[in-house]
């Protein structure tokens, strides 16, 4: 049933609706409502004529039976002196009788054997009357005295005709009963006497031909109204729906993602509340969208402008630059020793250096200016319209007020001073990458001459000749770590007294064009320059670990020394990378030593101590590398506990004729004996400065004349002094 | 169509004009007493008082039977206890000191057996009171019967050399006149009646005739076609003066011509009171009394051996007239 309907109306839809669009791809909801609509309209009319038929079938059928009760009485009234008297006046009073209605076709009178005493016909084509039946006749004598003393019989499939058979008889009120004749109380005894029967034939084709006609007229009128309510009922819904209509342009704006588009106010409170929906939703989205736009463009610690946002800026100011032949320029501000504080103090004291500088930053600069942070400690000051002399003001401006500043952290306070580099934006200067580089390495030149300054690009030829040879090689090094072009090398380490290898130094060298090498001092500036001295390490320590594997047999140890730079160190997954090496290749960790730079050190001591917990606890050992270069605190040494002291070369390469080089080696060693550390003299040359390495206490030797960077880690003994020879033979000759 | 009929909401202004003015008329029909009245003295009506109330009056016998003392030993028969045979055998048994009462409606024995006994007793006459009773008395008795309300005597062959009847009718003079008394313009009455009245007829059409009154009779065979000629005459008259013909009555019969005669306002004056209620203008019926006197006077000629020349049904002297709303009786 369920299908029926939705084909028919399916149907409908096809047929009449769906005019306006012939793809008929898409439902259309005014039709959709209005075809329900028609079909429940066209299904209850059907029923209504239907219920309309035979409820007129039914009421005929019962005033069937009521006139037939009355002429029945009638009949059987007139039909009475026809039995008993030949009076001709009951003829002609029954024939107009039969005249009087022509629904009845025939009345017919038999005797009480049924044979037919008399017939009178409404029309002249009917048979000639026939004799009832036995059957008929007992069923007609049976229903003597009943309320409805008549048998009504019908055709099946001709409902319109009936034959009417009843009794005539007589009563008459047994005995002298009228005597006590009673009308308030029971039956009064009577005699009944059977006279005969009369018959009737009914037609009511009449009433059925009027019955049908009305039902014709009923649909007629019915289609008709089903046609106006179907035209008027698509207007009305159409109106109604207009508020939903409304809708569509909105919400297809919307959907493209444009959020300030308006809603029209819609009358229905439903359509109202889908508007008020959608309105609200547009303001979250919009709200949202504009959070997301400040989380993109803004950095979330200090809400400056972040890098990506100021390279937008940085490029609809070049493009101004170029159409209105003015110039800007371009600040790059690299704090001073905030690292220092991010590390004593924590990162939150950090972070609140950060802000501080970010506000003090913002209040340097005009108006509209553009400072946003790079990241970490870097900033970047975007100034408009300016000349070398106003950004130089402005970067100065920057540099004073920083220098005034103070930051109170844990009842310490700290001053924290940044350098600037600057690059100007001018005609000839307008590629946004290079202006961001040339900044930045304009502020590594002023950190380089001594931090808390500015350095302005100057873009001589020697300038853009590093700038474009810094370039290549980050490139070069990026390759070389995604290619795996990067080699090790070797350098053994002896100890001075024995000559034998304790360790290798492990050695990074870059194949060059023409399978040249090329050596580190090359590239790792660069490296450094743009970040890339992290995967370097990382790719240094697992290869390291690699070589292990192989070059390490029971029986020769093979320990190494791997270099790790500032920015690997910085990193929290150094430890865990380590580790993951140390497993994949089986590496015993008391055979590897990790070289850190005194200045790694001293830079960073709470995290470098954090660090190298770590990988104490994994069992390596550590070296402090360059030592008396920089800041030679020797406090650091015993905080931070090495197993090694690496004299910087520079005491070891002029130690023969350079008594304070002797002076400064003789007290490292001393110091760290008396630390438990042993000592490492670089850079050794020839056998007098490996016997005056000894002469002064220093432990362990390495350079050239130790043993040269080869591919392969090689254990191969230096020539050990007379001294040496004799302490380690009790029974040479002592000499004088 | 005024004068015609008697709507039931004039029935109480009738019923006040009848006992005021009409009545004491009515009495003074016949003052020298009515034809066959052998004893005009004995009774005396109450009601008959100028400024009486409008109020039902039973008659009361004011002094005793003064041949009581030589009458006759009597067997009563009643057909049933009904009040129209009780109230006769009530009033005879008042007259008479040696009598008999049977009931043949309590079922206490067969007709025959109550005959036989009857036969068997002393009793010198059988009074029959209904038709049962009048039918087993005079098939059975062998002795003198005297029958009381029967109105089809002839169909059962009562009359017999030894038996006499008492008029189931009230005097039919005495009825026109009391009608034409309530309603002056009655002209025209029906009757519609069976077979074997011819007598009855006879005296119904004369006294018609003295009030001036056109009786249009119809002989009839069954109710049914009563019930037709009834529909075909009722347009033409203004009065139906029904006749207790149980032969061409049946109860569907009777209720549907009073209800025909209501609707077309034609009076329909009836026997019994009982059929007031059914639609009937005015009852003219017998009274108990006159009926037990009549039948004492016939017993009596039996007496004194005058039977042959006791006329086969002796008239009645008495009519009670009842409205919808009141009843009266005549004394005459």
């Amino acid at each position: 049933m369920k299908e029926l309907l939705a084909k028919a109306r399916g149907w409908i839809q096809s047929r009449f609706f769906n005019r306006d669009n012939p793809t008929g791809s898409k439902r259309v909801l005014v039709n959709e409502i209005l075809s329900i609509q028609v079909l429940t309209a066209a299904l209850f009319g059907g029923l209504a004529i239907a219920s309309l038929y035979w409820g007129g079938q039914w009421v005929l059928q019962d005033n069937y039976g009521r006139w037939a009760l009355q002429w029945t009485q009638e009949l059987n009234e007139l039909g009475s002196p026809l039995y008993l008297s030949d009076d001709e006046e009951a003829v002609i009073r029954l024939e107009s009788f039969v005249e009087r209605y022509p629904e009845i076709d025939r009345v017919s009178y038999y005797a009480k054997d049924g044979t037919t005493l008399f017939a009178v016909d409404n029309r002249e084509e009917l048979a000639e009357p026939q004799p009832l039946s036995q059957d008929r006749l007992e069923s007609a004598k049976a229903v003597i005295g009943d309320k409805q003393p008549y048998v009504m019989e019908s055709e099946l499939l001709n409902p319109r005709q009936f034959e009417i058979l009843a009794p005539v008889w007589t009563e008459s009120i047994v005995g002298d009963g009228l005597f006590d004749y009673d009308a308030e109380g029971g039956e009064i005894p009577t005699r009944t006497e059977l006279l005969g029967f009369v018959g009737i034939h009914l037609d009511f084709v009449l009433f059925h031909d009027r019955l049908l006609a009305n039902i014709k007229g009923a649909v007629l009128i019915l289609m008709v109204l089903l046609m106006i309510f179907a035209f008027y009922g698509r207007r009305a819904l159409q109106n109604a729906l207009t508020s939903i209509s409304n809708l569509q342009e909105p919400i297809k704006e919307l959907a493209k993602g444009n959020l300030g588009v308006k809603f029209s106010p819609a009358e229905h409170r439903e359509i109202s509340d889908i508007v008020e929906a959608l309105e609200t939703t547009a303001t979250a989205l919009s709200e949202r969208d504009a959070k997301l736009l400040e989380m993109a463009n803004h950095d979330s610690l200090t809400g400056l402008f972040n890098r990506r946002r100021f390279t937008e800026e940085l490029k609809k100011e070049i493009i101004s630059v170029m159409r209105k032949g003015h110039s800007s320029a371009l600040l790059f501000v690299d704090l001073d020793q905030f690292k220092y504080i991010n590390d004593a103090c924590g990162h939150p004291a950090g972070d609140r250096l950060i802000r501080k500088v970010a506000d003090e930053l913002q209040r340097s600069v005009r108006h509209d200016d553009v400072v946003a942070r790079f990241g970490g400690d870097e900033f970047a000051v975007l100034v408009r319209r300016t000349d070398i002399h106003g950004a130089t003001s402005s970067a100065e401006t920057i540099l004073a007020n920083m220098r005034r500043m103070a930051h109170i952290e844990d009842e310490h306070v700290f001053h924290v001073h940044c350098s600037i580099g600057m690059a100007m934006i001018s005609g000839d200067n307008l590629h946004f990458d290079e202006l961001i580089n040339q900044a930045d390495i304009a502020c590594r030149e002023a950190k380089a001459a001594g931090r808390n300054r500015l350095s302005i690009y100057e873009r001589t030829e020697k300038v853009v000749k590093k700038d474009s040879a810094d370039v290549g090689w980050m490139n070069r090094l990026r390759n070389a770590v995604d290619n795996d072009e990067f080699e090790l090398r070797f350098q053994p380490i002896n100890r001075i007294r024995t000559g034998e290898t304790t360790h290798h130094e492990v050695l990074l060298r870059l194949r060059g064009e023409n399978n040249t090498i090329v050596s580190p001092d090359a590239f790792l500036p660069s490296a450094m320059r743009f970040g890339l001295m992290t995967e370097i390490d990382f790719w240094m320590i697992e290869n390291a670990a690699k070589a292990y594997s192989v070059y390490a047999v029971p029986a020769r140890s093979l320990r190494l020394s791997i270099n790790l730079s500032a920015n690997a160190f910085e990193n929290d997954d150094l430890v865990e990378h380590i580790q993951g090496c140390f497993e994949k290749y089986q590496v015993d960790a008391k055979d590897i030593i990790f070289e850190i730079t005194e200045s790694l050190a001293v830079r960073h001591p709470m995290h470098v101590e954090r660090q190298i917990a770590a990988l104490r606890d994994m069992g390596c050992r550590l070296a402090l590398d360059d030592f008396g270069t920089g800041y030679s605190s020797f406090s650091y040494l015993q905080k931070l506990h090495f197993d090694y002291i690496k004299i910087d070369g520079t005491f070891v390469e002029d130690l023969v004729n350079n008594p304070v080089d002797q002076k400064m080696i003789k007290l490292i060693a001393e110091i760290g004996a008396e630390a438990g550390m042993e000592t490492i003299a670089e850079y050794v040359q020839d056998a007098d400065s490996l016997t005056l390495l000894e002469e002064l206490g220093v432990d362990l030797a390495q350079g050239f004349f130790v043993g040269k960077p080869t591919k392969k880690p090689e254990h191969k003994s230096t020539p050990i002094s007379l001294d040496s020879r004799r302490m380690r033979a009790p029974n040479f000759p002592q000499g004088n | 169509m005024p004068g015609k009929g008697f709507p039931a909401v004039k029935s109480k202004i009738y019923a006040i004009f009848f006992a005021v003015f009409l009545l004491p008329g009515c009495a003074s029909l016949y003052p020298d007493g009515p034809p066959g009245a052998g004893d005009p003295a004995a009774m005396q009506s109450e009601a008959l008082a100028d400024d009486g109330p409008l109020k039902p009056i039973r008659v009361r016998r004011l002094t005793r039977e003064p041949w009581n003392l030589e009458l006759p030993s009597v067997a009563i028969v009643m057909t049933s206890s009904q009040p129209a045979y009780a109230d006769v055998a009530v009033e005879l048994a008042e007259r008479l000191n040696n009598y008999v009462v049977y009931d043949l409606g309590d079922d206490s024995a067969p007709p025959v057996t109550v005959l036989r006994r009857i036969n068997d007793s002393n009793s010198d006459v059988v009074v029959a009171i209904g038709l049962r009773a009048a039918q087993s008395s005079v098939a059975m008795a062998d002795r003198p019967v005297v029958f009381s309300q029967v109105f089809n005597y002839q169909d059962h062959r009562l009359l017999t050399a030894t038996s006499r009847g008492v008029a189931a009718l009230p005097p039919l003079d005495a009825q026109v006149a009391a009608w034409k008394k309530i309603d002056p313009t009655v002209a025209r009455v029906g009757v519609i009646i069976g077979e074997g009245h011819d007598a009855l007829l006879q005296d119904a059409r004369r006294a018609a005739e003295r009030f001036d009154i056109e009786l249009r009779v119809q002989i009839s065979r069954s109710d049914q076609e009563t019930l037709y000629y009834f529909r075909r005459m009722i347009r033409d008259i203004d009065g139906f003066w029904l006749f207790p013909d149980n032969r061409i009555l049946s109860t569907r019969v009777l209720r549907e011509m009073l209800a025909d005669a209501k609707r077309q306002q034609v009076p329909v004056t009836v026997p019994s009171e009982s059929m007031l209620p059914l639609g009937a203008t005015l009852s003219i019926s017998t009274v108990a009394a006159d009926i037990a006197r009549t039948i004492v006077k016939v017993i009596r000629e039996i007496q004194g051996g005058n039977l042959d020349s006791i006329p086969p049904i002796t008239q009645l002297s008495e009519i009670r007239v009842a409205t919808n709303g009141a009843i009266q009786v005549v004394d005459r």
